[in-house]
């Protein structure tokens, strides 16, 4: 236990601090992200987050290395996965002294994962930090029914063979067959799809808007891949060197000739497809981070800087605001603290959860009844140009390993911002070059971070 | 059929934990005599104190045998026109831990130490209960439809408060498919060795179907919000769906005692006109409370009308949201493909 945090303020109350300290991005790792059945069927959750943890040390000369600490998260965890991430420490060629514990927000995993690490660098209690999260939907824990749980525990309990027999007998053989977990909301019984296809209705978004959106995003990560721009972001992984589903030949014709899967009931038309929709997926991601000093020491780049985060939740179940809308309440906040508009970014990344996700907020930021009645701002928050708006691709094209997300964003929009001030280096080298990062959870759940060129 | 939850009323959980099958409590048609003689009391109603809860099963059993007698009574014409004048008490009633937590699981409440409303209702039920199965009482409880449900929640009941129950009947009146009577149960809960407040009051409507008593001129019109007048219902935005499972008929009746054939098998519901096993009312008017959630606040008022029945298993759709002209919720629920209501309500707080 420290004796005293290093930023407490002094007794007057104000803060004794000099400039706080800074929490930079030093580079991410991932693995390709792969189709649920796929390539990583038969690799489980500390499979591959060992496996993206040892591609991050191979690209940052990591081995034997004490890390301040490594947090990660799996959405979809076996009840033995409860120290998931120390075990995959302990696998990996970190030093078996970086300690390790595990995150969970659903969807925003990733993100909240590298908010908090962030958060422990600048007040000083960590010099160097892994945010990670891997998931599969392949190597999904199968549950046992609740009545043949709790038979099993009276049965471990049980003391006399008579109160044994009771216990065995409550077994009815319809208890057997085993519970796969169900991806919908527990407290309305609808999937996500099915969420969103309510509030896709109910922003009125086109099966169009939401097609082209996701061409847009199988256009830009091919041509981001072809580019070489994930090179340094990407470990190749069981034989797979790109995201599975990721089609560099899709066209809007192809898309349009998709059935919708969601919202077929609804009175409106239906405009929600397989491809305007993440599919499940398998993978991992990892990003470094650390204090300048630590960067330095070490001989790293410094990609970008932690500048700060938003969360905010949503009353979904009692019809007030669609699932997947906390973000489009975050981000307004966000900017609000920090002084800045929609157009001080040069990027914003927000995760393609289902096209209509990311049209619905950009609808809500653009609606100015929404903006004064729900966000309390004095008119719409502004609108974001398609050509600063996922421009390397996004989840539609790369896939959604539910906790892997958030290190995927957020490694990628780092070395965007890297990249954008190193172009600007001969002209423009003082102006900040910022990313806006938004991903949306399951719960109304929404967090939202702004990353700044280094 | 065996109870697939946990045991509900657990055996051995002590004073009367609550309808149906606890091995503690005391089941059997003899068993709710009055202990004092029948005393008038300040309302004029006479007073029948009962000696211990009724289990529900047996009264049932009754039921079919008084409904027998209304049969040959009304084919004499015979058959009264009038509520038996008294009101059942029942005194020093406690819930169950392990009853209320398989309540709590199945309704999706979380398991704290507040009785949801909607468990008092099973609590209190059997004793407006044991009043439907007396010789004079003019409907017939076999086939009884539970019309609509109006709860006044004053203030929360817990877990180890010593419970006393009234119920008495009211309102008989002509419906347009029969008579319908109000059953009104009200719950104090002690507040000392002599006080008591009162915390509870359950106003069930009932239905006898085909019993005309009443001549049918003042007939209530009907009131399911599905079928109503000229204008065709239109389905709101949903916020949920309900998939029901075969069984949840069974289990609700092993949490609440109330094993009317109708909910516990399409065998047994065919056998009293429905094609296949319905999911009882109060379940799913629960489970709309439930998942409306802490924002009921603790003392508050929960109605619900039936509209229509859910067979099982059966997918319901339904919508809970704010109503900005109550304060509170509303909350509905319909079949997605017919377009037909089956049951709609709202809870609001009382502050």
């Amino acid at each position: 236990m420290a004796a005293s945090p290093p930023n407490s303020p002094d007794p007057s109350g104000s803060p004794t601090s000099p400039a706080q300290r800074r929490a930079v991005v030093v580079g991410g790792n991932r693995l390709p992200f792969a189709r649920a059945g796929g390539p990583y069927a038969a690799a489980s959750n500390q499979d591959m987050l060992t496996a993206v943890l040892d591609g991050l040390v191979a690209r940052f000369g990591l081995q034997g290395e004490v890390i301040g600490s490594v947090a990660a998260g799996a959405v979809l965890k076996h009840s033995q996965d409860f120290n998931l991430t120390r075990e995959s420490v302990l696998g990996s060629a970190l030093s078996p002294q970086t300690p390790a514990y595990d995150v969970q927000q659903a969807c925003a995993t990733g993100l909240e994962t590298v908010v908090g690490l962030a958060n422990k660098i600048r007040l000083g209690q960590l010099d160097s930090a892994i945010a990670a999260g891997v998931d599969t939907t392949s190597d999904a824990p199968i549950a046992v029914s609740d009545n043949l749980r709790h038979a099993l525990l009276k049965l471990s309990r049980a003391r006399s063979v008579g109160q044994k027999l009771k216990a065995v007998a409550a077994i009815r053989p319809k208890d057997l067959a085993p519970v796969p977990p169900r991806i919908v909301e527990p407290r309305t019984g609808l999937t996500m799809g099915e969420h969103q296809a309510l509030t896709t209705a109910q922003w009125g978004i086109t099966r169009e808007a939401q097609d082209t959106l996701a061409l847009a995003s199988h256009t830009r990560l091919a041509a981001a891949y072809d580019a070489g721009f994930f090179d340094d972001l990407v470990t190749p992984f069981r034989g797979q060197t790109r995201d599975q589903n990721l089609r560099a030949d899709s066209s809007l014709e192809k898309l349009g000739t998709l059935a919708p899967t969601f919202g077929v009931k609804l009175p409106t038309p239906a405009t929600m497809t397989a491809g305007n929709s993440t599919p499940l997926s398998d993978g991992a991601s990892a990003v470094l981070l650390a204090s300048d000093e630590w960067a330095a020491a070490h001989d790293l780049p410094v990609l970008a800087v932690v500048v700060d985060a938003e969360t905010a939740a949503v009353d979904f179940a009692h019809g007030q605001d669609g699932l997947l809308m906390a973000p489009v309440f975050a981000v307004p906040r966000l900017l609000a603290r920090n002084g800045l508009t929609l157009d001080d970014f040069d990027f914003v990344e927000i995760h393609e959860a289902f096209a209509s996700t990311v049209l619905c907020a950009l609808a809500a930021w653009e609606d100015d009844e929404f903006c004064k009645t729900r966000l309390g701002l004095p008119g719409a928050l502004g609108s974001i140009d398609r050509d600063r708006l996922n421009v390397t691709g996004s989840s539609l094209a790369a896939g959604h390993p539910f906790a892997a997300t958030g290190g995927r964003l957020v490694a990628t929009a780092a070395k965007l911002v890297a990249e954008r001030k190193a172009e600007l280096a001969g002209t423009d080298a003082d102006r900040p070059v910022r990313v806006l990062i938004s991903v949306c959870a399951a719960g109304g759940l929404g967090v939202t971070a702004i990353l700044e060129a280094a | 059929m065996r109870a697939p939850a946990v045991r509900a009323p657990g055996a051995g959980a002590g004073a009367g934990a609550g309808p149906g099958a606890g091995a503690g409590l005391v089941a059997g048609a003899a068993q709710d005599r009055p202990v004092t003689p029948e005393q008038p009391t300040l309302r004029g109603r006479t007073e029948v104190v009962l000696a211990a809860v009724p289990g529900l099963g047996g009264l049932y059993a009754r039921g079919v045998g008084t409904s027998a007698r209304h049969a040959v009574a009304s084919r004499l014409g015979r058959a009264s026109s009038t509520l038996p004048d008294v009101v059942y008490v029942a005194h020093g009633l406690r819930a169950g831990a392990d009853h209320l937590t398989a309540y709590q699981h199945l309704l999706g409440e979380s398991a704290s130490d507040v009785l949801p409303a909607g468990f008092v209702h099973v609590l209190a039920f059997p004793v407006a209960t044991a009043l439907m199965v007396r010789p004079d009482f003019p409907l017939p409880l076999a086939g009884m439809v539970h019309l609509a449900n109006r709860v006044e929640q004053l203030r929360p009941v817990s877990l180890g408060d010593v419970l006393d129950v009234r119920a008495y009947a009211r309102d008989l009146r002509a419906h347009r498919s029969g008579t319908q009577v109000e059953l009104v149960t009200e719950v104090r809960v002690a507040t000392g060795p002599h006080g008591s407040e009162l915390a509870w009051r359950g106003t069930s409507t009932y239905l006898a179907k085909g019993t005309h008593l009443l001549p049918r001129d003042a007939a209530d019109p009907g009131r399911a919000p599905g079928r109503a007048g000229s204008d065709p219902w239109v389905a709101p935005t949903a916020t949920a769906q309900w998939r029901l499972a075969g069984d949840i008929g069974r289990r609700y009746a092993t949490v609440s005692g109330d094993r009317n054939p109708i909910h516990l098998s399409a065998l047994t519901a065919r056998a009293l006109g429905f094609p296949r096993a319905i999911a009882h009312g109060m379940y799913t008017a629960s489970r709309a409370l439930a998942e409306v959630g802490a924002a009921r606040t603790e003392a508050f008022t929960w109605t619900v009308e039936f509209a229509g029945p859910v067979l099982l298993p059966g997918t319901v759709t339904v919508r809970i949201a704010t109503d900005g002209a109550t304060g509170g919720f509303g909350y509905t629920g319909w079949n997605a493909g017919s377009g037909r209501v089956h049951f709609s309500g709202a809870v609001v707080p009382r502050s």
